[in-house]
């Protein structure tokens, strides 16, 4: 069996070695980006069937963003909405015969986590100020400034973890169980795993936005969500 | 565990390019067509309430309207009925007048109707009476004596102005009638009592004329004295008419 | 003789974190699905907001077990000591 923790290059692009995830990134780039293009070309005040749907995700996205940081989305909306889709999407590529999931690979979880954590420092910046940002690290008291810089690498390790774990075991299990029995009989752990990359890229988009809300400080008013900021 | 950092660096650039591409494709767009959206709605919403704040206004001043219309619709109907009030108050006053005249001269006629009526009745009562009378006279077995009734022509004519006493009986005999033939003695005091009062001696011409009953008439060209019960029964009657 | 014991250990290892592992999740799944059902029992109208809250805490609760599960992948296939 395959070791999934481990990537082989599929080519090499100058000094640059090309991995699977890296190639179907772009193709969801390719997919995403054309879409949007082409789905908001003619945006018009009498909406169609398409231009409905979209301004749906983004009203939802929009409320979903007003609901946990009690301020204006417009400047979170683009990452917080290009999270969720990107993952969304990603998650749902197991569908297709040959095409493994990038976030099945700890580096696409990685490079996602990384983005949210710079979007959550940059953000902080420029609400606080960097002395008013650096401030809420020793809050509520300067002896729990070490575990306050723990805390914010170690959420952002379980970020990563928590998306690589649970797409990664779906792959894995799905390849187990396919191997052992044959065809036809993952569908229904396929089905399963459709769920949890939906619920998955959901957690992903609230953790993000929960990060980014403590960043710019707001609190959070979901107890579900803050409970497991503070689990490493 | 490895970790191949080529990959991790393309993923990152990869989702930065993606965040980038969706925010100028996909939610700016997007999010400006909502907010349009918004402004045209809430421009719409007011242009209604403008409009809905004009129907009001007109509807209120139409309310008006007819509010007026309504109360110039009662007055005048008012005024239509109390002119008719007062025109059948007319009539009916015209109406009764005009009956109460009908009903007087009605009466008036009946009246008049019932005193010709009596009048008649009375005029020939009258006669009646006088044909009574004339036939109760005419069985008399005896004329009435003339000598009863001497005296009163000569007071009657004694009376009579003095150019027609002084005419009498100048050019010729006194015309007198007389119911029956007189007798000599009667004449003879007819004479002598003309005589005394008229201061001289005349004559008389007796013409008899059983119309008269009983009596005498005495017949000068410009008077006439009667004293007979024809002429008392004429008087009786005319008096009798005239009630 | 000691890289097949590691090797074997490394098994072991690995299927002790993973049903270890799995014991608290499933308890706590199983405890949350109850509470769920107790609430949906009481509140049919809340029942779509308490199975997507549901479905989110799930998901949370299951981080744990992957976590394990994660562990004994590294166990496996990317043993340090191998």
């Amino acid at each position: 069996m395959d070791n999934p923790l481990t990537l082989d290059p599929l080519f090499q692009l100058g000094p640059v070695p090309i991995t699977a995830p890296v190639l179907v990134t772009w193709g969801l780039i390719v997919l995403i980006g054309g879409g949007a293009y082409f789905a908001t070309r003619h945006l018009t005040l009498r909406p169609g069937k398409i231009q409905t749907l979209l301004e749906l995700f983004v009203t939802t996205i929009d409320g979903q963003l007003r609901d946990t940081l009690n301020r204006d989305p417009a400047p979170y909306r683009a990452l917080i909405g290009t999270v969720f889709l990107f993952v969304l999407l990603a998650n749902w590529c197991s569908l297709i015969p040959g095409i493994e999931p990038p976030t099945a690979h700890i580096e696409t979880d990685a490079a996602l986590a990384l983005v949210v954590f710079a979007a959550t420092l940059g953000y902080g910046v420029a609400t606080r100020g960097l002395r008013g940002y650096l401030a809420t690290f020793a809050e509520p008291s300067w002896v729990m400034i070490p575990l306050n810089i723990i805390e914010q690498i170690t959420r952002t390790f379980s970020l990563i973890v928590r998306l690589f774990g649970n797409i990664m075991s779906g792959v894995f299990v799905v390849g187990i169980v396919l191997s052992l029995a044959g065809l036809f009989v993952p569908i229904p752990l396929m089905a399963l795993e459709l769920l949890t990359g939906a619920v998955q890229a959901y957690i992903f988009a609230v953790l993000a936005t929960v990060f980014i809300g403590a960043a710019v400080g707001e609190r959070p008013k979901r107890n579900l969500s803050s409970q497991e900021v503070s689990k490493p | 565990m490895h970790i191949d950092w080529w990959t991790l660096g393309l993923q990152t650039i990869n989702a930065v390019i993606l965040i980038w591409i969706l925010a100028r494709f996909l939610f700016r767009p997007v999010a400006r067509m909502l907010d349009e959206r918004q402004a045209v709605t809430q421009a719409a919403l007011d242009a209604a309430e403008a409009a809905q704040q004009g129907a009001d206004r007109a509807r209120a001043t139409a309310e008006a309207e007819a509010e007026a219309l309504n109360a110039a619709h009662a007055a005048r109907l008012a005024e239509a009925r109390d002119a008719a009030a007062r025109e059948k108050s007319r009539l009916m006053a015209e109406t009764e007048a005009a009956l109460e005249k009908a009903r007087d001269a009605a009466e008036a006629e009946l009246a008049g109707l019932r005193r010709a009526q009596q009048g008649e009745l009375r005029d020939k009562a009258g006669t009646l009476a006088l044909e009574i009378a004339e036939r109760l006279l005419s069985r008399l077995p005896d004329p009435l004596p003339l000598s009863g009734f001497i005296d009163g022509l000569a007071e009657a004519v004694a009376e009579l102005p003095e150019a027609t006493r002084t005419e009498l009986g100048r050019t010729g005999p006194i015309g007198l009638r007389a119911a029956a033939e007189p007798t000599e003695a009667e004449r003879e005091a007819l004479k002598s009592r003309l005589g005394t009062v008229l201061g001289r001696p005349v004559e008389i011409d007796v013409t008899t004329d059983p119309g008269l009953i009983a009596g005498l008439e005495l017949d000068a060209s410009t008077a006439m004295v009667r004293n007979n019960l024809r002429a008392d029964l004429e008087r009786i009657k005319a008096e009798l008419s005239d009630e | 003789m000691t890289g097949n014991l590691i090797e074997i250990v490394s098994i072991l290892a690995a299927a002790i974190a993973v049903s270890f592992g799995a014991i608290g999740p499933a308890l706590a799944e199983g405890r949350a699905v109850a509470a769920a059902m107790d609430a949906i029992a009481r509140q049919p109208e809340a029942a779509g907001t308490l199975s997507r809250t549901l479905f989110v805490g799930l998901a949370m609760i299951e981080t744990m077990a992957i976590y394990t599960l994660v562990i004994a992948l590294l166990v496996l296939f990317a043993n340090p000591f191998v």
